[in-house]
């Protein structure tokens, strides 16, 4: 008895008919009716027997047919890059849940409105989950987009799940000098129903990868409608709610641009930028992708145990997550002046998410300052902790390279309205 | 034509019932909103919407769906204070709604129904926008059920919990608007086995199931909360599924007409064999009619016709009232965006003239025994028609075709689509399957046995018995009587006053379960005489947020107490002393008329008695 077989179930005075299901437990089982309902049906009341073996294939996908996408050398060339993610995934049937299963040639079939947009370079750099996403697969996807573009793509579109897209869009953002756009997107609503976002938001990403920012951006849903993608840069973006299309902001500023989305049979996607950017061609492509991933993030919390610093011991670098200005309880100074003197990188953020961090407003900032603690300026504290792994890595002086511009993830005056 | 009577069992009449009713419950399904109903236009927010196609389960591509999704279609939904996230598919959905899972497993103890170990909520595919998902959430929650009529026992094959749908505001050609008020307020699908034999038997088992289903006190009541489709089909002719019958006392009616229609077409086609009919290709005959009188055909940028040999006088033939088999074809060409067909069985008509007619029977090579059909519209419009029509002919020639059918209200019915496939339906993963065991459930009273325990525990009369059980107002009944309410009291002012207010066009509709509550109350708590309840509903409805309190200074009618009701009875009395004293308690009648104007219903009648019996003997 395996799933995919038609089977007859008697339960009791009642019959039961259809294709066996893989059961979510071990005391159903679970059977799809004629009808197309799944029941559950308890087993040590139940006898089961097999009328046809293998009737179909269950969960197997069944699309090995060659896509016959052809080349136009009128259209400009789009590296599509998997990482895994809602924007193609399917049911697994072993755990119920929703997973990524899909490369990115299932993703042009996935999504057949990308069609005649661009010529396709299709490329699975992971098929992770992101929230099992790591810095070396950040660094996998780097070089996957170097080769891309060494390659001649005039953009890339990097396929992503959401809730770590904001981490692998900033590591990218400082390991690559990049000619072209590298796009971000991803969907908040997954691809196996038929409202999901990813049919727009892979649109309208494509369609910003042929624009002229070449900059590492997030594109996805700035509204709660089918109507328009916003593009954030990938070092200011955050997602900031559980579940909205329109989960993803930029902190601290409006999104560099929006792509306008005008339906599902219109050709018509425009793209505009408001704010200042890279332009195509501005950099040579270039790669600097070392990491010094031996870095953490830790967010203050009243009462919060001190022992959590002695974790930290002898750790490269530390981004705190503090409360308001910048501030930790009086008493983890002495500790984090320690970890400095020992040759940890600390850098303090704020856990109010917009604003700028200033340790020169009272006595505990002023303390922390003199314990050695990095002012992390309106850094986010996701992108600190990218930036500190990549400035540790790469740059001789990283407390003074957390302090200024590097891939427009800081700014050093605070304009949000712009 | 009036609806024959046929020998229902000859003709081999199979019917079943699919009966969709909303839960009255305090949440949606999936969410913590409330079921109420809201107006468009209390919309606060609205969002718009594309659906793309999806695999089922199965790893099949739907067709259908496929097919439906290519028409660019935006959806804009109205979301309102009493919506959330959740309907505009912007929120994964909650756990289900724990009270509707208690109400449906009520629903399968009425039917005698075995329930599933365990339900399992499915996405049903449903691509017409009127899920934001573009599924609808539903689960399958007893099988083999069986109710009895009269004339036998019908099965009932399925029972399913499912979301309502959003209700459709507007339709315009680029899109549809939905409201969100609707999407995800419980509904209960009972679909029976096709056991039913007969037009009155559709309609028993329908109201048997109306009655099972409102035993539970719990299921919404007035226009739109309960829909029937009844499944109907003859031996010589085909399954016909009919959408939508509003009324229950129309059920009877449509699956008679239903089976008039069938006799009628299977009639047909035996003729149209005999004269070994055939239909014929389309032509334009745009010429023909280049000059016409005809506005209707004048207007039209393409004039398109198909000859149907050996239809003369067929395409004219009645088939239900007041709709031919022409009809059937117009109903056809609606899909192509055509208003309707003209034929020869009734032209000349419509400026047509029978000089015009002649001709087009010969440009399409037609005889007098012959008919044609002809579409007048723009040119893609008319060629896609006229193709419909000649394939629907097509069919007249087979018999009678499987389709799906929408209710119209005088019994008839019309075309809407073909049957619809296997619903496509794969594993809602965000919502845990549920355990369920009838035996936790207790089977509530059947309405028919309230009636009798009304009568024999209450003392109400069998007509207010079954007014109250059967009526909308029924809960707020047992929550009074529990709370201590005399009966009668409540039973009358809940059906009897209600009624009367009604019919005085008072708008009852405004008045609450709270508001009858606190009636109730002032008056076992006598700050409310009897007298007063028709006044104070009266003023309440007028004005729903008045307390009763308010309500009775409104009416005039706030109550007095003791001393003033002895006094006001003392004055009387004492302005009537002559005759008091004269006629002793033969005054009583006449003073009590007086003393109760005196207090203009404020006072209880029993009240007013007793002490105008005391100061009479007073004085006597
Ligand atoms: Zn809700």
């Amino acid at each position: 008895m395996n799933p995919g077989d038609r089977v007859h179930v008697e339960r009791g005075d009642t019959e039961y008919e259809g294709i066996l299901m893989p059961s979510t437990s071990d005391t159903e089982v679970v059977v799809k009716l004629d009808g197309g309902y799944n029941v559950g049906i308890a087993r040590e009341h139940s006898d089961v027997e097999v009328l046809e073996t293998d009737v179909f294939a269950v969960g197997e996908s069944e699309t090995n047919d060659a896509s016959t996408v052809e080349f136009d050398d009128d259209l400009p060339t789009v590296a599509l890059i998997s990482t895994g993610g809602t924007i193609a995934s399917t049911v697994d049937y072993r755990t119920g849940a929703v997973t990524a299963q899909f490369d990115a040639e299932d993703v042009l079939r996935a999504v057949p409105d990308l069609a005649g947009r661009a010529n396709y370079r299709g490329r699975v750099v992971a098929n992770i989950l992101s929230e099992n996403m790591t810095p070396d697969v950040w660094q996998d996807l780097a070089r996957a987009v170097y080769e891309e573009v060494e390659a001649g793509a005039d953009g890339v579109v990097v396929m992503h799940g959401t809730d770590t897209m904001q981490y692998t869009a900033s590591a990218l953002s400082f390991m690559l000098d990049t000619p072209v756009p590298v796009v971000f997107t991803g969907s908040q609503r997954s691809a196996d129903r038929p409202s999901s976002d990813n049919v727009m938001n892979a649109v309208c990403a494509v369609e910003a990868a042929k624009a002229d920012c070449a900059e590492v951006m997030v594109c996805m849903h700035a509204t709660e409608s089918d109507d328009r993608c916003a593009l954030h840069r990938g070092t200011r973006v955050r997602k900031n709610h559980t579940s909205r299309r329109d989960a993803f902001e930029t902190v601290g500023a409006e999104p560099l641009g929006t792509a306008d989305y005008a339906g599902v049979d219109s050709e018509e996607v425009t793209v505009s930028f408001r704010r200042p950017h890279v332009e195509r061609d501005e950099h040579e492509v270039a790669l600097h992708d070392d990491l010094e991933t031996d870095v953490e993030l830790l967010k203050f919390v009243p009462g919060m145990d001190p022992q959590f610093l002695d974790v930290l011991e002898g750790k490269a670098g530390v981004v705190l997550e503090g409360t308001g200005l910048g501030h930790v309880h009086t008493d983890f100074i002495d500790r984090i002046g320690d970890l400095v003197d020992d040759g940890t990188t600390v850098v303090m953020t704020s856990q109010c998410v917009e604003g700028r961090v200033c340790d020169r407003v009272y006595d505990t900032g002023r303390d922390l300052l003199d314990a050695g603690v990095v002012e992390g300026e309106d850094l986010l504290p996701e992108t600190a902790l990218v930036k500190l792994m990549w400035a540790l890595a790469n740059e001789d002086d990283p407390e003074t390279a957390m302090g200024r511009p590097l891939a427009g993830e800081l700014t050093e005056r605070s304009v949000p309205w712009t | 034509m009036s609806t024959p009577e046929h020998d229902y069992e000859d003709l081999g009449l199979v019917a079943g019932l699919e009966i969709h009713q909303q839960l009255d419950t305090a949440t949606k399904l999936f969410c913590g909103c409330p079921t109420t109903r809201r107006e468009p236009e209390e919309a606060t927010r609205s969002v718009t919407r594309y659906l793309h196609p999806t695999r089922s389960e199965l790893g099949e591509i739907d067709d259908a769906a496929l097919e439906e999704s290519r028409v660019d279609r935006a959806f804009e939904y109205l979301a309102f204070d009493t919506t959330c996230l959740v309907e505009e598919d912007d929120e994964p959905p909650h756990r289900i709604d724990d009270e509707a899972l208690e109400v449906v497993q009520e629903i399968a103890a009425l039917l005698d129904a075995t329930s599933v170990d365990q339900g399992q909520v499915m996405r049903k595919l449903v691509v017409d926008g009127s899920n934001t998902s573009g599924f609808q959430r539903s689960m399958l929650v007893g099988t083999d059920g069986e109710i009895q009529t009269d004339d036998g026992p019908v099965g009932v094959a399925d029972l399913l919990l499912e979301e309502e749908s959003a209700g459709r505001v507007e339709e315009r050609d680029d899109g549809v608007t939905y409201a969100l008020d609707r999407l995800g307020i419980p509904l209960v699908e009972i679909g029976t086995k096709p056991d039913i034999r007969s037009p009155e038997q559709a309609q028993e088992a329908a109201a048997q199931i109306g009655m099972l289903l409102r035993s539970t006190g719990q299921v919404k009541r007035g226009l739109g909360t309960i829909r029937q489709d009844v499944n109907i089909s003859i031996a010589e002719g085909a399954r016909v599924e009919l959408k939508g019958v509003q009324s229950l006392a129309d059920i009877a009616d449509i699956v008679r007409n239903e089976v008039g229609r069938q006799v009628e077409l299977v009639a047909i086609r035996d003729e149209l064999a005999d004269r070994d009919a055939s239909v014929g290709d389309p032509r334009d005959v745009s010429d023909t009619f280049a000059d016409t009188d005809s506005g209707v055909i004048a207007g039209a940028a393409k004039v398109m016709a198909v000859p149907l040999y050996g239809f003369d006088g067929l395409v004219g033939r009645e088939i239900q009232p007041d709709r031919r088999l022409g009809t059937e074809f117009s109903d056809h060409v609606k899909r192509s965006g055509a208003g309707g067909i003209f034929h020869t069985d009734e032209l000349p008509a419509y400026g047509v003239t029978a000089e015009e007619v002649a001709s087009l029977r010969e440009a399409v090579d037609a005889s007098d025994d012959d008919a044609v059909a002809l579409v007048a519209a723009s040119a893609s419009v008319a060629e896609s028609a006229i193709d419909a029509v000649a394939e629907r002919a097509e069919v007249a020639v087979e018999g009678v075709p499987e389709e799906t059918r929408g209710a119209n209200d005088d019994g008839t019915s019309r075309y809407l689509r073909p049957l619809p496939g296997a619903a496509r339906m794969y594993p809602e993963t965000d919502v845990p399957p549920v355990d369920l065991d009838l035996g936790a459930v207790e089977t509530p009273e059947l309405l028919t046995e309230r009636v009798d325990r009304y009568v024999a525990e209450y003392g109400l009369g069998e007509g207010l018995a079954e007014q109250v059980a059967f009526g909308r107002r029924m809960p707020v009944f047992e929550t009074a009587v529990e709370q201590g309410v005399d009966p009668t009291l409540a039973a009358g002012t809940l059906e009897s006053t209600v009624t009367k207010l009604r019919r005085d066009d008072v708008s009852v509709e405004n008045l609450r379960d709270d508001h009858f509550l606190a009636v109730f109350e002032a008056v076992e708590s006598d700050e409310l005489a009897k007298e007063g309840v028709d006044p104070v509903l009266r003023a309440l409805a007028e004005d729903p947020e008045m307390s009763v309190e308010e309500a009775s200074e409104e009416a005039g009618v706030a109550g007095v107490d003791e001393s003033e009701v002895r006094e006001t009875i003392a004055e009387v009395v004492e302005r009537n002393g002559d005759q008091v004293e004269e006629e002793g308690m033969g005054a009583f009648s006449g003073l009590m008329g007086e003393a109760m104007g005196a207090l203009r219903g404020k006072a209880d009648g029993e009240l007013v008695s007793a002490v105008l019996r005391e100061e009479i003997q007073k004085r006597a």
